[in-house]
């Protein structure tokens, strides 16, 4: 069960079972496209996967800003008296949003020493892939919180915007400092290092529009500027949008 | 060319790493880089002409294609392991002098940053290009990647940040090691940082993949 408090924040820990990860959708984002991949990484890959649930601690949560208390300008929005220069691609999906909701979600540090360790011993192989594996989890768990917003804000007849996320088409990183200081200390375990560097690595933070005339825009990578990103989709197919 | 020579090319390519390994499928039961390094020592083959005309090719290759998206992440990591494989055998060649590093890299990822995979990879490739590679870790700040270059004199530095805001603390290592090491190279990547970047900080190369490092060492840091 969530955890509330007056604040209007929730905050979960699903399990990597219920993220439904997809072995498919972790080898595309090594870069193998229609699958071909050679048999050692799928092997390796669906090795890994039930080994996913004694390494993750997956945790995620957000907070809803009180209605009517955020400002969306040209390219920046004020909440709580704070100015955030999301640049105007953000800022113009933003537009008609009369709440936010700012969220954060994290597969934990023990990925990464898992990782690390595989590593240390010698099998790079199979650290790289564990590194892969916790990159798909946090955004499965992006993902799924999304879908927890959508429960939680329906009952006020609110829609939701995509999801949007500081160091993403001229939000600067360092605008995660603002952001954090709107959650709770610590929220999910997160700690904001001087570099806006997230410890554990494997997080991810961002916010997503809400009130009554807001809708989802195109899908996400369309509107990213990092253009030769080797994870660029033209299309994403049927519920596989990625962050 | 050598047959054995082309063999090994051709196992660090495909990245057969011994005749155990069951990897690529195609070449189950074949000898390895492993064993085709031990035949061509054997053969009399000079250690020089093993690593220049077998190893260092075929890790060309895999750099290049890597660098056209023809392969990926996982296949670099195989062929870097035939290439540590057949390495293995030439270790005492390196160790008695008979054969040397094209030269040195001290690479790191600068402070504040934790990022590890991208330069690892980026370590991987150059070494398997003949350099010696002096991997300093993650989070470095600008002291001790100083410190390596006192104890590496002649070496070359390289800089790895995945985010825009660890990116900056590039600036003040390469600032800080040229103040007293004026001439030592020092080339800069990773996912934000960008060739216009690399110039404004005063580094000497950017590149956004692994074969461009070992293109920039091999044209702009050897004395020959
Ligand atoms: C996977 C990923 C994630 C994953 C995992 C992160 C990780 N690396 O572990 C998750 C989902 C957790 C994530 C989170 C975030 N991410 Co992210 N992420 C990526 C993505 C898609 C791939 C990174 C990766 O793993 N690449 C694979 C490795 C092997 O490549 P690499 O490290 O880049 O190294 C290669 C080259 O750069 C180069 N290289 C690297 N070092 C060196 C050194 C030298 C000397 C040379 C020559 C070359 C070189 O060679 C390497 C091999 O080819 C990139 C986009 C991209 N296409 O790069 C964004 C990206 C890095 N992320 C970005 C951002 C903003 C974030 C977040 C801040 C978003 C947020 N607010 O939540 C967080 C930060 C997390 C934190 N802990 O603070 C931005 C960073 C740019 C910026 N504005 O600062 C990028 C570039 C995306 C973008 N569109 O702008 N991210």
């Amino acid at each position: 069960m969530p955890e509330s408090s007056s604040l209007d924040v929730v905050m979960f820990s699903p399990s990597a079972e219920a993220l439904g990860v997809d072995r498919d959708l972790v080898v595309a984002d090594l870069g193998y496209r229609n699958g071909e991949a050679p048999d050692m990484v799928w092997e390796l890959v669906d090795d890994l996967l039930p080994q996913l649930p004694a390494h993750v601690e997956i945790r995620c949560g957000f907070r809803i800003l009180p209605s009517g208390s955020i400002d969306v300008g040209d390219d920046s929005f004020t909440a709580n008296g704070m100015q955030f220069s999301t640049g105007p691609i953000i800022a113009s999906q933003l537009k008609r949003s009369t709440s936010l909701a700012l969220f954060v979600s994290t597969v934990g540090l023990q990925m990464e020493r898992w990782s690390a360790q595989l590593m240390a011993e010698g099998d790079m192989m199979k650290g790289f892939l564990v590194d892969a594996l916790a990159s798909e989890v946090v955004e499965r768990a992006s993902v799924w919180l999304e879908q927890r917003v959508v429960d939680h804000i329906a009952p006020r007849g609110w829609k939701i915007t995509n999801r949007y996320s500081p160091g993403y088409c001229d939000w600067a990183v360092s605008e995660q400092q603002k952001l954090f200081s709107l959650l709770p200390h610590q929220f999910c375990g997160i700690t904001l290092t001087a570099s806006s560097l997230m410890v554990p690595i494997k997080s991810l933070s961002g916010i997503i529009g809400l009130g009554p005339d807001v809708k989802r825009g195109a899908f996400q990578c369309s509107i990213c500027d990092l253009k030769d990103c080797y994870r660029r989709r033209d299309d994403p197919g049927p519920a596989k949008e990625k962050a | 060319m050598n047959e054995l020579l082309e063999s090994l090319t051709r196992c660090v390519e495909r990245g057969k790493v011994n005749s155990k390994s069951p990897y690529p499928p195609d070449l189950k039961g074949q000898d390895g880089a492993d064993e085709f390094a031990r035949k061509a020592i054997d053969a009399g083959i000079p250690p020089q002409e093993i690593l220049s005309n077998g190893l260092i090719i075929g890790m060309q290759r895999v750099g290049e294609r890597f660098r056209n998206k023809e392969i990926f992440v996982p296949d670099v990591l195989m062929a870097a392991k035939a290439m540590a494989a057949a390495m293995g055998h030439l270790k005492p060649f390196f160790q008695s002098d008979i054969l040397k590093h094209k030269g040195t890299i001290v690479i790191g990822t600068v402070l504040g940053d934790l990022h590890d995979i991208g330069k690892k990879l980026v370590s991987m490739v150059i070494e398997g290009a003949g350099w010696e590679v002096v991997d300093l870790g993650t989070d470095v700040s600008p002291e001790k990647f100083l410190k390596a270059v006192d104890e590496h004199p002649g070496c070359v530095v390289g800089l790895s940040a995945l985010l825009t805001t660890t990116m900056v603390n590039m600036e003040s290592t390469v600032k800080h090691v040229k103040a007293k090491h004026p001439n030592v190279k020092v080339i800069i990547g990773g996912a934000p940082v960008t060739e216009e970047f690399a110039l404004k900080i005063g580094a000497d190369g950017y590149s956004s993949d692994p074969q461009g490092a070992v293109e920039f060492l091999n044209s702009r840091c050897t004395p020959n």
